[in-house]
């Protein structure tokens, strides 16, 4: 039997010798940040052709990217600085003269109003590894190098809370990730030629303007044009818009507001909204909810008893020129200055959450602080689109129109 | 992975029956194309009928050891395999040849009183199939199942001519799933390696009516193969790493033998298996997280592959030349268990003629040796427009294996 026992020794010896780990993905490095997509253009546009997207078929011209997560320093409204998060998509495939000699443009696109940091740039980048819609175009179609920045609350700096809407971080967030995604090409050998293009949708084209309006007061960046899209430029004008109605049609933004707002100005949220919403805000804010479910948790009447808002923070915003909130939303205002850039206001006339008069009063305040080119850029009417558009519909046609906008500067500029 | 490299070299497993279960596991079974389940006589009685261990010589040790070596010829395809988003590739391609070493052991100990102790360490199933080609490897760069069985049996012997047995089987199995789409401008990417331990199960009854004729019966529990392991799955040229899981089975299969012995030296078996492959519905992946979207589709959606029972018809002659010399040969029909709707490339299976021969050499009462060859000619396969769902329409050749197994047993 000692026969027998030795022999199965030997053959479970064997047996179990068991699998080592499959060694991790052997993915390119990279100073200063992680490739988290790289796809070639061929694969791109096989996805469009087979998702059935207008205008793109075997003869259209689509380039490849890669898109990087970069990691930079920024500061909040506090002053306080942050260790953030920005995605930076270049293309691929491009004529290689345009590698070797004219160099890459730039188009900083700030992103719009999210929730769940799930749906932040470098998150939806490095967990889908799939096309994202604006660098679809503004990349893959147009051969700009894309920066998104995630904003302070998303990304790496996840648990921070979001200056939704409070101009000088966003801006911060913005500047600062121009600043390194130029650091971060100067290291990576990706020839950039200058050019910078600002650009963003909703939230983003606050973003967009605020961060022209900071560059242009505080540093010596050279924005070669802005298109910011739909965004809430006059925040005091919302903020009375939205406070007048009886009812709100998506409470989460304007309860973010109020949230952000609040903790920006160091005041008690529970004076501006109602319980039991105040205190589920912390909760609903804190980057694991989406829209809907924050939505569900509130309520659409603006005020009263019952309302989001309390009555008494309503009628004091309406009735004092001293209410904080009330100074607060003209202080975080991007329209009254008077821009010595370009800018392109893109805004879809049938807009139903950014009224297109918001652009309409920004291109004239604009115009009156001394603008040296304001315009305002009616996608409907460019577009030959005879039904008014809405806010949603309107992100893509928006985004084609500021690629193209900035595809014929580029042109007639660098010669590509 | 230095592991995974060495135990492949040793168990390497390959696909000669339906499927990819491996029947032939010793000298005898080679030469008679395992129509060897009721006339069993040597060490691999433990394995391939362990209730007959009761009629073996009682006093006796035996021992037998032996390496196959195989050589699987490639696969050819020639047709069009077409794709979501690109429509019809038409591609004319062959699998890589595989030339793999496997070896078994099989060890019956004296006997107990009724009892008696054995003990088996084969290959029962596996499958290795490469394809460098840009549409195969797309789906199947390489797709590798390798198990080790080690059975240790019991018999009983009941009276003079009717015996039972049984055991514990115990499978080490290791999988490799690798495929590759960016040749093809998909730009999918993925491997996968896992393994795991799993227990069965088999049962075996010996009856020998008269002294010529022996009926066998076995049966081999299923076991499901509960591969664990990793994966690393690309969307273009940036991958992601997952714990994951995959199951596939190794089938049951039930073997009826009846054998007929004429003045002691020509014996004749023909043999009946069904193997429960209807088990094997889908192949179905599982990750410890959501994948990338663009993903889901390829590599997380379960795929199907509805496999269906299959007959196997063997047929054994066994004759004794003379005291030194024992010759063999063997026939066996079998049928694939996969149906046209949903083979791929991994395993293009098709049914099969099987030829076997062999000798055994009996160099002294103790010292055995011989020489066993097995061709396995797989029938071609046409698959028409719309009958796969895996969007292959076009014709399958060649394959098939070419065995030899050179043994050795001893009884002391």
């Amino acid at each position: 039997m000692s026969k027998i026992r030795a022999l199965i020794l030997a053959v479970s010896v064997l047996l179990f010798v068991g699998c080592g780990s499959l060694d991790k993905p052997t993915n390119e490095k990279v100073v200063g940040g992680e490739v988290v997509v790289d796809l070639d253009g061929n694969s791109i546009k096989t996805s469009l052709i087979a998702a059935g997207t207008p205008g793109i078929d075997e003869n259209s011209t689509v380039y490849g990217y890669k898109a990087y997560k970069i990691p930079y320093t920024t500061t909040d409204e506090e002053g306080n600085s942050v260790a953030v998060s920005g995605l930076m998509v270049v293309p691929l495939g491009l004529p290689e003269v345009v590698y070797s000699t004219l160099g890459l443009s730039l188009v900083s696109d700030s992103h719009g109003t999210i929730f769940p940091n799930a749906e932040a740039p470098t998150e939806v980048a490095g967990t889908t590894n799939s096309p994202d819609g604006s660098s679809i175009l503004l990349t893959s179609l147009g051969g700009f190098v894309t920066l998104q920045a995630d904003y302070i609350g998303f990304g790496d700096s996840h648990g921070h809370y979001h200056p939704f809407i409070l101009k000088k971080s966003l801006a911060n967030a913005t500047v600062d990730f121009i600043s390194a995604a130029r650091d971060f090409a100067s290291h990576n050998e990706i020839n950039l030629n200058g050019q910078l293009f600002l650009t963003g949708y909703s939230e983003g084209g606050y973003t967009a303007l605020a961060t022209l309006e900071k560059i242009e007061a505080e540093t010596s960046l050279d924005v070669t044009m802005a298109a910011p899209m739909a965004g809430p430029y006059d925040v005091n004008r919302t903020a009375f818009g939205v406070l007048s109605q009886d009812t709100i049609s998506v409470p989460s933004f304007m309860a973010d507001i109020a949230y952000a707002y609040a903790l920006a100005y160091d005041e008690d949220v529970l004076m501006v909204v109602n319980e039991p919403y105040a205190s589920k805000l912390e909760g609903l804010f804190d980057g694991f909810h989406t829209r809907v479910e924050i939505d569900a948790e509130l309520t659409t009447q603006t005020t009263g008893e019952e309302g989001l808002f309390s009555q008494s923070f309503v009628y004091d915003f309406f009735t004092n020129s001293n209410n904080w909130f009330r100074e607060a939303v003209g202080e975080n205002n991007v329209h009254t200055w008077g821009p010595q850039t370009t800018v392109k206001l893109i805004h879809c006339e049938g807009d139903d959450v950014i009224p297109f008069g918001i652009s309409q009063i920004a291109e004239a305040t604009m115009n009156a602080y001394g603008a040296a080119d304001v315009s305002i850029v009616p996608v409907e009417t460019v577009l030959g689109i005879p039904e008014p558009v809405g806010h949603v519909a309107c992100g893509a046609m928006a985004y084609s129109i500021a690629t193209n906008i900035f595809a014929q500067t580029r042109a007639a500029t660098i010669g590509y | 992975m230095n592991k995974i490299i060495a135990l492949s070299v040793v168990t390497s497993g390959l696909l000669i029956a339906g499927g990819y279960k491996i029947p032939e596991q010793s000298l005898n079974s080679m030469a008679l194309g395992s129509a060897y389940v009721a006339h069993t006589t040597d060490a691999d009685t433990a394995y391939f009928n362990p209730a007959n261990m009761s009629f073996l010589d009682n006093s006796l040790n035996y021992l037998e050891s032996g390496i196959t070596l195989a050589h699987l010829p490639s696969n050819t395809f020639k047709g069009v395999q077409y794709l979501p988003g690109i429509g019809g590739v038409a591609t004319s391609s062959k699998s890589e040849t595989e030339n793999l070493p496997i070896p078994y052991f099989h060890y019956v100990a004296p006997a107990m009183g009724k009892w008696r102790f054995g003990l088996s360490m084969t290959a029962p199933g596996g499958l290795t199939k490469r394809w460098k080609s840009p549409v195969q490897k797309t789906f199947a760069e390489e797709f590798t199942l390798e198990n080790i069985e080690l059975n240790p049996v019991l018999s009983y012997k009941i009276n003079e001519k009717f015996s039972v047995g049984g055991g514990i089987r115990l499978v080490y199995s290791m999988g490799k799933v690798y495929s590759d789409g960016n040749d093809l401008g998909v730009p999918f990417k993925r491997e996968m390696e896992g393994d795991t331990i799993e227990f069965g199960y088999n049962l075996a009854l010996a009856w020998k009516p008269t002294s010529d004729i022996a009926v066998g019966i076995t049966y081999r529990s299923k076991i499901d193969l509960d591969e664990e392991g990793e994966a690393n799955l690309y969307l273009g040229n940036v991958g992601q790493q997952y714990d994951a899981t995959v199951s596939v089975p190794l089938p049951a299969a039930l073997n009826i033998g009846v054998s007929k012995t004429w003045n002691d030296t020509l014996t004749v078996e023909f043999v009946y298996e069904r193997t429960f492959w209807s088990a094997y519905k889908t192949l179905n992946f599982d990750y410890d997280s959501a994948i990338q979207p663009g993903l889901v589709s390829s590599f997380d959606d379960p795929k199907l592959k509805d496999w269906v029972d299959t007959n196997t018809f063997k047929f054994g002659v066994t004759y004794e030349m003379n005291e030194k010399l024992t010759l063999m040969g063997g026939y066996a029909y079998d049928e694939t268990p996969v149906p046209t709707k949903t083979l791929s490339y991994e395993l293009a299976d098709s049914d099969a003629h099987v030829f076997s021969g062999g000798f055994k050499y009996k160099q002294n009462e103790q010292l055995n040796w011989g020489v066993a060859v097995l061709y396995d000619l797989k029938e071609s396969h046409t698959l028409e427009l719309g009958e796969n769902e895996n969007g292959i329409v076009g014709k399958f050749t060649d394959g098939g294996a070419l065995l030899i197994t050179l043994g050795i047993s001893y009884k002391f």
